[in-house]
């Protein structure tokens, strides 16, 4: 396919504000994992929260806006000059040539939430400056950029579970490639809430520590949330950086919260990722996996790895450094996998202590120095919804 | 764009129980008879699956398996495309939140998902293929033609496109006034052998058509998915000419409707 040059990007999560500081944690392993300190949460269990984002304050047209998915969008868009890289490509394009495609799971869920418990108690009636379509809907996200930035291009908010900020970097492909657009904004929020806690409590998947993806002990995860934007463009002598030079995305057709047993879906979605980038497995430097740390996933996608890989291929989970993001976790994977592009280094996988034998991955508990050029990045949710990127260093 | 190919259509919502029983209303010809809308369970699911279907996953398929119908279904990719997803989900959720000891149902949570629909249509038609979820607010009809529109420009093939959005619980009836179901099924694919095509322009900011009919006229506005009705009209009017739908951020989407 024709690859995409990723020209800007921003991460700001638990392991830290900005792509520095991700990268910093990220190369040594430094998890930003805490007991559960949310106001409106009382569960036994870690997570990957977000300093300073109720310290945000959404003014003038942004102000309707306000909740905790766009509190910790907009910590994110102010980080790393993203927002100056933003400006540029609607110089250069237009504002309605840039398109807005990002992905979450539950948006600002957590105004509803604080909404129910302000009810009135005769009427149930929500309060009167409840304001629906500017934080709980799932278009809020894309909207809140979009008037952040006077961007009018084609615009969408994807929510696949855990895999929607991956699959947007596929539709800005497609959207390029239609004629729709000449740059996109893409990437993902999703922010803690007590919907998920309590729902993936629910589902018996929330461990009690911080989550230890791949290890033999693992015992299921920890929740976090994330920001993560990136600026994609067309190659061309003025475009500069690492490329996304393929994806995959596939359906496992198989249970709505349990992934398939053998990783057929993810391996698929793989295969086509490293057939659009037009690259062999033995070319991959390692596999940035979704490893979320339950026995079941890790399991399953263990073997979609080794069926499109071959044995033993290198393998990186890092969700015990943020928590699992889910609608982000694309967005965080994609900015870890453009961190050890440019800082050469295979990260390590944070948290491991015993690698589990049963899943026949190489990855170690420290990070490993070396060129790093081509990274797969995994991004799987519920429904059995699952997507790959391909990411390569700048030619 | 280049044009695409429009197969069949899929179609539920008050006094439209289904695209062909509903296309002398949509032709000006009958009167619309409001009723309440029946949802019946999806066919396509195996029992104990379809047990735990919730309003919006039945509504959306039900759309889905009409605009199929004779089709592939194993094979084709598909977008699912709702302004706001199950609300009486969120809304029993949010109210479990409330309680000094929160207990959510789990399946209730597994199907909170904004893709349980896109979830559910894969296992009960066993298809591999991609299937995406999105949200444009009330312009989600015009969002998810055009993510439709462009996955099959991109590899050719069939792409399903649903478009739905349930009524708002009581609690929410003032803050979202949608008061009954909706839902359009497009299936999209090569322009050789469909009976329509359709070619789509995202264009600047311009009033969306109306519909033809007042009765109809007055559903279009009720609910995010019911944007689809002038389309739907020029579809089975069967003259050429051009529809305009309200876009995401301002935009508006032009869609040459030709035979």
């Amino acid at each position: 396919m024709d690859p995409l040059v990723i020209t800007a990007h921003t991460l700001t999560s638990a392991a830290g504000t900005g792509i520095a500081a991700n990268a910093e944690a990220l190369r040594n392993g430094v998890s930003g994992l805490r007991p559960c300190d949310l106001e409106s949460v009382s569960l036994d269990t870690h997570i990957g929260r977000v300093p300073g984002v109720e310290a945000i304050t959404l003014k003038g047209e942004l102000a309707p806006f306000q909740c905790r998915n766009n509190q910790l969008a907009e910590l994110g868009l102010r980080q790393d000059g993203f927002a100056d890289a933003v400006a540029a490509a609607v110089a250069r394009y237009g504002a309605d040539r840039v398109a807005v495609l990002l992905g979450t799971s539950t948006s600002g869920i957590a105004a509803t939430e604080a909404a129910y418990h302000r009810r009135d108690p005769q009427t149930r009636a929500l309060p009167p400056d409840y304001d629906y379509q500017h934080t709980q809907n799932m278009f809020s996200l894309a909207d809140f950029v979009a008037t952040r930035f006077g961007l009018s291009g084609p615009a969408l908010v994807v929510s696949t579970a855990c895999s929607s900020s991956a699959k947007v970097f596929a539709d800005a492909r497609r959207y390029m490639a239609a004629g729709l657009c000449d740059a996109a904004v893409v990437g993902g929020v999703d922010s803690l809430c007590g919907m998920t806690l309590y729902g993936f409590n629910a589902l018996q998947l929330v461990a009690a520590q911080p989550c230890t993806p791949l290890d033999r002990d693992r015992a299921g995860i920890s929740i976090g949330e994330a920001a993560g934007f990136f600026l994609l463009e067309r190659p061309s002598p003025d475009t500069t950086g690492p490329r996304l030079t393929g994806h995959g995305e596939s359906s496992d057709a198989h249970h709505m919260s349990a992934p398939h047993p053998e990783g057929l879906g993810a391996a698929t979605a793989l295969q086509q990722a490293l057939e659009r980038g037009g690259r062999r497995g033995d070319e991959i430097d390692y596999v940035l996996m979704h490893a979320t740390a339950t026995p079941a996933n890790d399991g399953a996608e263990a073997r979609a790895l080794v069926r499109s890989l071959g044995p033993r291929p290198r393998a990186v989970g890092t969700k015990g450094l943020t928590g699992h993001t889910l609608g982000a976790a694309g967005a965080v994977g994609v900015a870890q996998a453009l961190a050890s592009l440019d800082g050469g280094f295979v990260p390590p996988t944070a948290g491991l202590k015993m690698l589990d034998p049963q899943l026949d991955l190489e990855a170690r508990g420290e990070a490993e120095p070396r060129l790093v050029q081509r990274v797969l990045v995994n991004a799987f949710g519920f429904g059995g919804n699952n997507c790959s990127l391909l990411l390569e260093a700048a030619p | 764009m280049k044009a695409i190919g429009l197969h069949a259509v899929g179609l539920l919502g008050p006094g439209l129980d289904d695209f062909d029983s509903a296309r002398p209303v949509l032709a000006g010809e009958t009167p619309l008879a409001s009723r309440e809308v029946h949802v019946p369970p999806p066919g396509l699911l195996p029992a104990n699956e379809r047990r735990r279907t919730t309003a919006t996953i039945r509504l959306a398929l039900k759309v889905a398996e009409e605009a199929t119908e004779g089709a592939d279904r194993s094979r084709l990719r598909s977008v699912f495309a709702s302004s706001s997803g199950d609300m009486d989900i969120i809304d029993r959720i949010c109210d479990a939140l409330t309680q000094p000891e929160p207990v959510v149902s789990p399946v209730q949570f597994h199907n909170s998902v904004h893709n349980a629909p896109a979830g559910n249509w894969s296992i009960a038609t066993r298809n591999p293929a991609p299937a995406t979820a999105l949200s444009g607010y009330n312009a989600s009809l015009a969002a998810g033609l055009l993510e439709a529109a462009t996955l099959q420009l991109d590899e050719g093939g069939d792409v399903l496109l649903a478009c739905y959005d349930v009524p708002s619980m009581d609690s929410f009836i003032h803050v979202r006034p949608i008061h009954h179901p909706f839902a359009v099924a497009l299936r999209l694919g090569p322009v050789d052998g469909a009976p329509w095509q359709l070619q789509l322009d995202l264009g600047g900011p311009a009033a969306a058509d109306p519909c033809h009919s007042d009765d109809l006229e007055a559903l279009r506005g009720s609910n995010p998915a019911a944007r689809a009705l002038p389309l739907l009209e020029r579809l089975v009017r069967g003259t050429p000419g051009n529809v305009t739908l309200e876009a995401p951020l301002g935009r508006s989407l032009n869609i040459r409707v030709g035979p």
